[in-house]
């Protein structure tokens, strides 16, 4: 492998790593809303609040995120399958 | 299934906006930065000296930054749910508005969102919302809501942008990282064609019940309160309707700038124009209705404090602003957009200035009013905005423009691929529909 070549293996390995960065990200962030709620939904409990709304509300909200999460890391792993498909 | 073209050039036009910058971008850029630099300015010195600097004392401990937040997430409602209901209803028309009416939705909801921040004296203790927040409270609701929202129309932007980021990574050397980085190797095989279209459809559904969720959330930090002028079973779909009425405004106001200054009257047709004028029609006819009901409701039940709050708008202090809110959102539109010969690219910008205003003083007149009369016999405090305040609303608005311009910059502004696949289209549907009612072709040599 050439100079110029090597270059452009590792300019695309490294463009791939933070693709994949992102959507590990994007998950990340998922556990974040989960962890959120959860603390949310103890902090009503403690307090001696209405504990079925909180559950209700974090449930609608945390669907979301994970349904938005799930659409990305589909259509990012459909496009490599894509891709490779047409290089095989 | 199609195969994706990336050497296509048929449409170089819509790439010229981020191949060619002019003199007249750079001095628009240095511009809206000194706007934002002052805006940032302003805050600081809130910061140091406190909400003070505001025009907000009791009982008026909302003012500016809730209005415009109220505002701002409204006006957000303009991409995704037009972009989503054009997609779903398959309205060939929205080809070249869908992604400015995205890219408004983006921009404008995080804009908005930063209000509620702007609004705390003491932004550090943003952290107590998520350590202490209580999720009874509808406060709460709207940064679940919003934050999803977000999230959603953030993707719903991203996915039908991905084939164009394909085109520029094969015509843009100077920044191909970027575009290499944003177009997830996407080669226009007939099964990345198939997994986006299938993404794009999911999204397409989902995002218009999160966007209608969204602005019926902050309504409910009004209406579930018991202050007079607040506590209305309406103000749900009344806030859903206001919000796509400003929001069809703003994409007008965004299409018409856009058209004149990238030269893109080819592709933003009268028509266009036509199609979602008669949407901004039935909306100012929709968002007159709701108001009728909203204040009839409160006349009629005749309760002293809700009385007091109704009059004191009607032919009070708010009378001025009131009545102009009335002639703006429906007198003006209605005018305008109900005849043919108005509903011209001029009537629908007047029309579209002046519910923007219209809406605007919507939003005060909902907040303020209600909180200069409370249930508690309090001193009435007259509340007028304050140089600080304004001057941030100015930057909110500066910050739009810029975060636009710099869209347009670094992506085509209306969708290449999907302006094609219109195309492909519209030939083989015509085509379709011709040999279904006359002779083949080999027949009628025959």
């Amino acid at each position: 492998m050439s100079e110029p070549q090597r270059g452009e293996h590792w300019y695309r390995r490294g463009i791939r790593t933070l693709q994949f960065l992102s959507i590990v990200l994007m998950w990340v962030f998922l556990g974040g809303a989960i962890i959120w709620m959860v603390n949310l939904v103890g902090a009503a409990r403690a307090q001696g609040d209405a504990i079925t709304l909180s559950v209700g509300i974090s449930l609608v909200a945390v669907q979301v995120y994970a349904l938005v999460a799930s659409v990305l890391t589909y259509v990012f792993f459909g496009l490599q399958r894509g891709r490779r498909g047409a290089e095989e | 299934m199609r195969r994706f073209e990336p050497s296509c050039t048929r449409d170089e036009a819509l790439f010229r906006p981020t191949e060619e910058t002019s003199r007249r971008f750079y001095v628009a850029v240095a511009v809206l930065l000194a706007v934002v630099l002052f805006t940032a300015c302003m805050y600081v010195r809130q910061l140091i000296k406190g909400l003070a600097v505001t025009g907000m004392m009791q009982p008026v401990t909302w003012g500016f930054y809730i209005i415009s937040f109220v505002f701002f997430i409204g006006i957000s409602h303009a991409g995704t749910l037009i972009s989503a209901i054009l997609r779903i209803t398959q309205a060939e028309w929205r080809r070249p508005i869908t992604r400015m009416a995205e890219v408004i939705t983006a921009i404008v909801l995080a804009i908005g969102g930063l209000h509620p921040i702007i609004d705390l004296g003491r932004p550090d203790r943003l952290m107590n919302v998520f350590v202490f927040g209580r999720l009874q409270s509808p406060l709460l609701w709207d940064v679940a809501s919003i934050s999803a929202y977000f999230a959603a129309s953030t993707v719903y932007l991203f996915l039908p942008l991905i084939p164009d980021v394909a085109l520029l990574r094969e015509r843009d050397k100077k920044h191909r990282w970027l575009y290499e980085f944003l177009s997830w190797g996407w080669q226009g095989t007939p099964q990345q064609w198939k997994v986006l279209h299938r993404a794009i459809n999911i999204m397409m559904i989902v995002v218009v019940p999160i966007a209608v969720s969204v602005h019926t959330v902050i309504s409910y930090i009004f209406a579930m309160t018991l202050q007079a002028g607040w506590h209305s079973t309406i103000f749900g779909p009344y806030f859903v309707v206001g919000a796509i009425f400003s929001g069809i405004a703003a994409l007008f106001l965004v299409m018409i700038a856009f058209r004149s200054a990238f030269g893109l009257k080819a592709y933003l047709k009268p028509v266009h124009f036509e199609q979602l004028g008669k949407l901004l029609l039935a909306m100012s006819v929709l968002w007159g209705y709701f108001t009728f009901c909203e204040y009839l409701t409160g006349f009629y039940g005749g309760e002293p404090a809700e009385m007091r709050s109704l009059l004191y708008k009607i032919s009070g202090r708010y009378a001025l602003l009131f009545w102009t809110m009335i002639v703006c959102n429906f007198v003006v539109p209605v005018a305008i957009l109900s005849f043919r010969k108005l509903r011209t690219i001029p009537g629908i910008l007047v029309s579209s200035i002046t519910v923007l205003i219209g809406m605007f003083l919507e939003r005060l007149i909902i907040v303020v009013p209600s909180l200069e009369n409370p249930r508690m016999p309090f001193p009435t405090h007259f509340y007028l905005p304050s140089p600080t305040e304004i001057s941030l609303f100015a930057g909110a608005v500066a910050l739009f423009l810029l975060g636009f311009m710099l869209f347009a910059k670094f992506f085509p502004i209306i969708s290449v691929w999907e302006i094609q696949e219109g195309r492909e289209l519209g030939i083989a549907e015509t085509e379709q529909r011709l040999s279904a009612y006359l002779p083949d072709e080999e027949v009628a040599r025959v």
